[in-house]
């Protein structure tokens, strides 16, 4: 006879997770549309996002977990390191200056890496540590948002990206293990790209590929179409990517002998991403571009700008 | 946003190495630049370095130019046949030449370019299209560009039209040059395509039919030279027609002094802001330049070099001194038959010592073109009066005499001499008088003896680009079907 391997009810975890990936989702999704309703970011002097950027990031989202999984952890740390100071220092440069900056990046690396060795003895050790990680992975995740919304990226390359990763999802996380084994291995190491809680004994966590996902398709519907579009968004994302991803172990009871479930979000929030799309765009029609969305903001002149200092200088022709 | 990135490092790559561009990656670059403006409505910060470089420190401008000096003059050295022999004449290790000793290596004139044009073609490259100076100045020159400068210029002329806001989906070029200049002619009608614009190049046809192309054909720029100009705004006037009747956003001339009196009435008669007057020339294509707010002309310096070279002495102008530009395009841009320090014979004056205070201010400049170095006047007193001078005096006139039809020359031996004796037509002091005239000169700071001689001379007098005009059937009066 079969053991009960959690120590709480699936629906009672369920739930937490709900609870967890909707907090997580509204807290980023909200910055990632207030930061891109008061900061323009710098951005190149031409270049915008385009199909192409969709079908480069997914070849590059696709090799990452191998790279990933074939790098020492001491370099994969190294790797994160990186992205995320580039993600910080990007987005948040504008607000913080030069030295605010990496000051800030350095407090947030430097205690992150102190309390994965020194305090994951204790559920409370746990529980501050996931606050500051999910503290970093979200102001990280509205960072990329607004440099992919803010360079030109459209609600139709959203919702191609997330198709595209829904059929990612599937293959990594159902097909072939990668992205399990990966979290598996990596769940307590420093700069975790996860948002999360630990309640009890078990973690609830949720991807920053998923958040980004969700604050992109939310800030990108709102650019496109306005609030009603944005709040259309915001129902599937709560109902995709946080319902249904949450309350599916629960109802399909499924699991594996690691005490960790991992959900193929995307795999749920994709299709329906899309087809809203199709029918945003059916019913409200073409979508704005930026300059429309900047010229239809009444309050834009008003708005505090914050000027990014000059990027490096480009090819002269 | 990525392959953009690869796109201008190709691009800054092929400059930096001085190798041929791929003009299919600058076509691309425009489609960027296209597609950038129609998301966010204008280029990002920092365009303009795009478009002109990162010229503003001395100290790098010259190490740019001397790279390029050498490479050009490598090339020229090996495919060149005149500069082969020009090089080893001056004793001028190609490898070593830089700003500093080019004064070593003779100028290249016109007269070398119409004597030995065979000569100048380079041997690794397959001559494609002929082009020939308008003449204006005697007998044309001519010139054979490849297929690469074909493809290659008008995609930079895109892209950095297209980034300065100059060109652009919705916009209609008209262009009033003769069409014999088939590479202006081809230049214009590449970089409308590629920049999503229409072209209508329609030549140097009567003014009327012109005017009524602008009008009714919804025209947003016009490229023309300042003498068709002057006959277009007489027509505008003399049909009634105002800047009501124009969609006009821009008025570029170009080939010919430009006067302010009749850039002030253009601008009023077509309902543009002013007009730009960017400097080129057929020999030294694509090296350009460009006027600004405070009529300084500033030199283009990624593509070439520009001296200003004194024209007694061959030395560099002093502040304050005329001279006359000495152009030299850089490899990779030009390809077929290059020059090295060609004399364009075009005079302009050294600005004072410090720095500008213009929008252009990062980049070398000059004055505005004065004329042609044949046409200046050399008053017995040291004094030179130029042709800007003579043109800015007569077309400043109250009768509007557009374009200038005038003849200078320094009197001899009638008892008055070293004063200038200006030939005009009747029509150039209608309803002034002579003697009113005189003192419109003297104000001036012209003291000229006037000769009157009637209008239907007055063609002859000076030469202008208008005057190659062209018929169609519609000017004809009598055609009539056999």
């Amino acid at each position: 006879m079969s053991v009960p391997i959690f120590p709480i009810p699936m629906w009672e975890q369920s739930l937490t997770l709900f609870g967890v990936i909707t907090t997580g989702t509204i807290v980023i999704c909200a910055g990632a549309l207030a930061y891109f309703r008061r900061v323009r970011m710098d951005r190149p002097p031409v270049g915008t996002f385009n199909a192409r950027d969709v079908v480069i990031l997914l070849i590059f989202i696709g090799i990452l977990p191998f790279v990933y999984g074939w790098l020492p952890d001491t370099l994969v740390t190294c790797l994160l390191a990186v992205t995320f100071a580039s993600a910080l220092y990007i987005g948040y440069r504008p607000l913080l200056g030069s030295v605010g900056i990496w000051l800030g990046i350095g407090l947030l690396f430097g205690f992150n890496i102190w309390s994965s060795h020194h305090l994951m003895g204790t559920i409370p050790g746990w529980q501050l540590w996931y606050t500051e990680q999910s503290i970093m992975v979200g102001l990280s995740a509205i960072a990329v948002c607004n440099l992919y919304l803010q360079g030109g990226m459209k609600l139709r390359h959203v919702a191609w990206l997330s198709l595209g990763l829904a059929g990612y999802d599937v293959l990594f996380a159902s097909y072939y293990p990668l992205t399990g084994e990966l979290i598996a291995r990596y769940i307590t190491h420093p700069l975790t790209p996860v948002v999360g809680m630990r309640f009890g004994e078990v973690d609830y966590a949720v991807g920053l590929g998923d958040l980004l996902v969700y604050s992109l398709f939310f800030v990108a519907a709102y650019k496109a179409y306005g609030a009603r579009a944005a709040k259309i968004a915001a129902a599937v994302i709560v109902v995709m990517g946080g319902f249904a991803t949450a309350f599916i172990p629960f109802l399909f009871n499924f699991s594996n002998a690691n005490l960790d479930i991992l959900i193929p979000a995307q795999s749920l929030f994709g299709p329906v991403a899309f087809l809203t799309y199709l029918w945003m765009k059916r019913h409200y029609g073409r979508e704005r571009t930026m300059a429309e969305y900047l010229a239809s903001q009444d309050d834009t002149a008003a708005a505090p700008r914050v000027e990014q200092a000059p990027a490096p200088q480009p090819a002269s022709i | 946003m990525f392959e953009t990135g690869v796109r201008q490092f190709r691009l800054a790559l092929g400059m930096t190495q001085g190798r041929r561009l791929d003009p299919g990656n600058v076509v691309r670059l425009v489609d960027d630049v296209l597609a950038t403006l129609a998301e966010f409505g204008e280029p990002g910060k920092d365009a303009g370095e795009l478009i002109d470089g990162p010229m503003a420190d001395p100290t790098a401008r010259l190490e740019v130019a001397n790279r390029s000096l050498r490479r050009t003059a490598r090339r020229l050295a090996a495919q060149s046949p005149f500069y082969a022999r020009r090089f080893t004449s001056a004793n001028a290790n190609p490898a070593k030449i830089d700003v500093a000793g080019l004064r070593a290596i003779p100028v290249t004139v016109k007269a070398d370019l119409m004597e030995r044009p065979g000569d100048f073609r380079c041997t690794d490259v397959p001559a494609y299209l002929a082009t020939r100076t308008t003449g204006t100045t005697g007998r044309p020159a001519e010139v054979w560009l490849s297929r690469y400068e074909m493809e290659l210029w008008p995609a930079l002329g895109a892209l950095a039209s297209v980034l300065r806001g100059e060109l652009g989906p919705g916009d209609v070029m008209q262009v009033n040059l003769s069409s014999r200049g088939a590479v202006a002619m081809h230049l214009s009608a590449t970089s409308c395509r590629l920049a999503g614009a229409g072209c209508r190049p329609l030549g140097i046809v009567p003014p009327e039919a012109a005017l009524d192309s602008l009008a009714q054909g919804g025209a947003t720029i016009l490229l023309t030279v300042p003498s068709y100009l002057a006959e277009l705004v007489a027509a505008a006037r003399r049909a009634g027609m105002g800047a009501d009747d124009f969609r006009l956003r821009r008025l570029v001339v170009g080939g010919e002094v430009l006067s302010a009196s009749l850039a002030r009435a253009a601008t009023r008669t077509f309902g543009v802001p002013h007009v730009d007057d960017p400097y080129s020339m057929t020999e030294v294509v694509p090296v350009s330049g460009r006027t600004c707010s405070q009529a300084h002309q500033h030199h283009d310096l990624n593509l070439g070099l520009t001296e200003l070279v004194d024209l007694d002495t061959g030395e560099p102008a002093a502040p304050g001194a005329l001279g006359t530009l000495v152009i030299t395009p850089y490899f990779p841009y030009r390809d077929c038959t290059p020059v090295f320090r060609y004399d364009t014979r075009d005079v302009a004056r050294c600005l004072p010592d410090g720095p500008l205070r213009c929008e252009l201010a990062g980049i070398p400049a000059t004055s505005q073109i004065l004329g042609k170095a044949d046409q200046l006047l050399r008053l017995p007193g040291g004094e030179v009066v130029t042709p800007r001078q003579l043109i800015e005096a007569i077309e400043s006139l109250p009768a509007e005499p557009w374009p200038a039809r005038y003849r200078a020359t320094i009197c001899d031996g009638t008892g008055r001499d070293g004063r200038i004796r200006l030939t005009l037509p009747t029509s150039a002091i209608a309803g002034y008088g002579e003697a009113e005239a005189g003192r419109h000169f003297a104000a001036a700071g012209l003291d000229v003896d006037l000769e009157i001689v009637g209008n239907d001379q007055a063609a002859s007098l000076r030469r202008t680009r208008s005057d190659m005009h062209e018929t169609t059937f519609a000017s004809q009066h009598a055609l009539v079907g056999a």
